[in-house]
């Protein structure tokens, strides 16, 4: 008679395995468990921070900022929706959705003059003026913040890094790496003439007026011809800080 | 802020493309506005009623960033003004330019009210012109050739009457409001 062997043992096999699984997974619920627990009471003590800091929340922009990343910390986003708990504590939906339609109220105005790209500084020294605040008083991460806010709405803003600034688009021309390169060099005295560019880039003649016009065209460069060495500049206002501003020194 | 005597000019002013006439019609457009306004206003404010192409004004360069706008230039954004009613060529050359920071219109409706809250009934031209009456108000001043024109205005809807002195220092108006 031939014996099956080994059925029963991997029957065997198959319930303990079956065993172990269920183990398993109670051991999986329960840690799940036990971290949901932990984070509800985190939570819930993050709830209670922000209703008693509330008011330093709204007026320090660095605190504001180390709040953001302790809730980044446990996964809670404050600005997720501008109804619910957080919003309803804090009001701090309406900040940042106060400052984004700011900060679009602005960039439409100054359009005309920079071809849709403005300085983040410069952003913010407007911003300032408008709300009548102190330069302080606005951080940096608070416009980079409402702006990504408004970016989900998908409204075409972004934040882009040009040399040592940060530029805000607000319209859909793209910068191809010659025009960074310009928008860059340029930063240094606010404007660059077709010898700068040539130099610095070791380019053609051709290729550095090609990108100089395509720029000029767009919107975002301003021709000038009044200096007495004669030779054409191309300024840049996105890159020109405004002077005219009230607010503290430049970061 | 940088002034010309008292007058506040507009940061645009210290930015030395804006000298340059700009070949990108959207910034051209943003320009022209820019200068059309600054012209306005400076005028106004310095009760200046004419700008003469052939001379130095004061508005059209900026020492400090050394830029000065060309014949060129001037001559769009003056001829953006008359577009919209706002100056008159004297000339056939354009040359000279007769700045109506007031139209006409408000001319007329400024001297009817000035003329009613004062309870005014007849004025000298040269009253109105340089008397005490108008003395720190904006008819101080104004152009022989506008104060005509407005004054025409009102005879035409009947609230004024011209009329000629004995001399002509003495041509007058009456007015019936």
């Amino acid at each position: 008679m031939r014996r099956r062997p080994g059925i029963a043992g991997l029957q065997n096999a198959a319930a303990t395995r079956d065993q172990f699984r269920l183990v398993g997974e109670n051991v999986a619920k329960v840690r799940t468990d036990v971290m949901k627990e932990q984070l509800a009471t985190f939570r819930s003590q993050l709830e209670e921070f922000a209703r008693k800091h509330k008011s330093d929340i709204r007026k320090n922009p660095i605190f504001r900022q180390q709040f953001h990343e302790m809730c980044a910390k446990v996964g809670v986003d404050p600005l997720a929706s501008n109804k619910g708990v957080w919003a309803e504590l804090l009001g701090i939906g309406d900040f940042y959705y106060e400052l984004g339609v700011q900060i679009v109220d602005i960039c439409i105005a100054t359009r005309s003059h920079n071809g849709g790209l403005i300085d983040l500084l410069d952003l913010r020294k407007l911003l300032c003026q408008k709300r009548k605040a102190t330069l302080e008083s606005l951080s940096e991460d608070d416009c980079l913040r409402a702006i990504s806010k408004l970016k989900v709405l998908g409204s075409g803003f972004e934040v882009i890094s040009v040399g040592r600034r940060k530029l805000v688009r607000s319209v859909p021309t793209e910068l191809n790496k010659d025009h960074s390169g310009i928008l860059a060099l340029a930063q240094a005295e606010g404007y660059v003439t077709v010898e700068q560019v040539e130099k610095e880039f070791s380019w053609s003649t051709g290729r550095a007026i090609d990108a100089l016009e395509t720029l000029l065209k767009e919107g975002l460069a301003m021709i000038d011809d009044g200096h007495r060495d004669g030779k054409r500049r191309y300024w840049f206002p996105c890159v020109t800080v405004s002077s005219d501003t009230t607010g503290g020194e430049a970061k | 802020m940088q002034r010309l005597g008292d007058f506040r000019l507009p940061p645009f002013f210290n930015y030395p493309p804006y000298f340059t006439l700009q070949p990108v019609r959207e910034t051209r457009e943003k320009q022209v506005q820019l200068w059309k306004d600054l012209i306005l206003e400076y005028c106004r404010s310095q009760k200046i009623h004419t700008i003469s192409l052939e001379e130095d004004f004061p508005l059209f360069s900026n020492p400090k960033i050394e830029r000065s706008l060309s014949h060129e230039a001037k001559e769009v954004f003056l001829a953006a003004l008359v577009s919209e009613g706002r100056a008159e060529w004297m000339d056939k050359g354009h040359k000279r330019c007769l700045i109506l920071w007031l139209r006409i219109q408000d001319w007329a409706n400024l001297i009817i009210n000035f003329v009613k809250d004062n309870g005014l009934e007849v004025m000298t031209i040269e009253e109105i012109r340089s008397g005490i009456d108008t003395r720190g108000t904006e008819l101080e001043g104004i152009e022989r050739s506008v104060l005509m024109r407005a004054l025409r205005q009102l005879e035409q809807k009947g609230k004024a009457a011209i009329f000629k002195g004995t001399s002509a220092d003495d041509e007058g108006v009456k007015f019936s409001v």
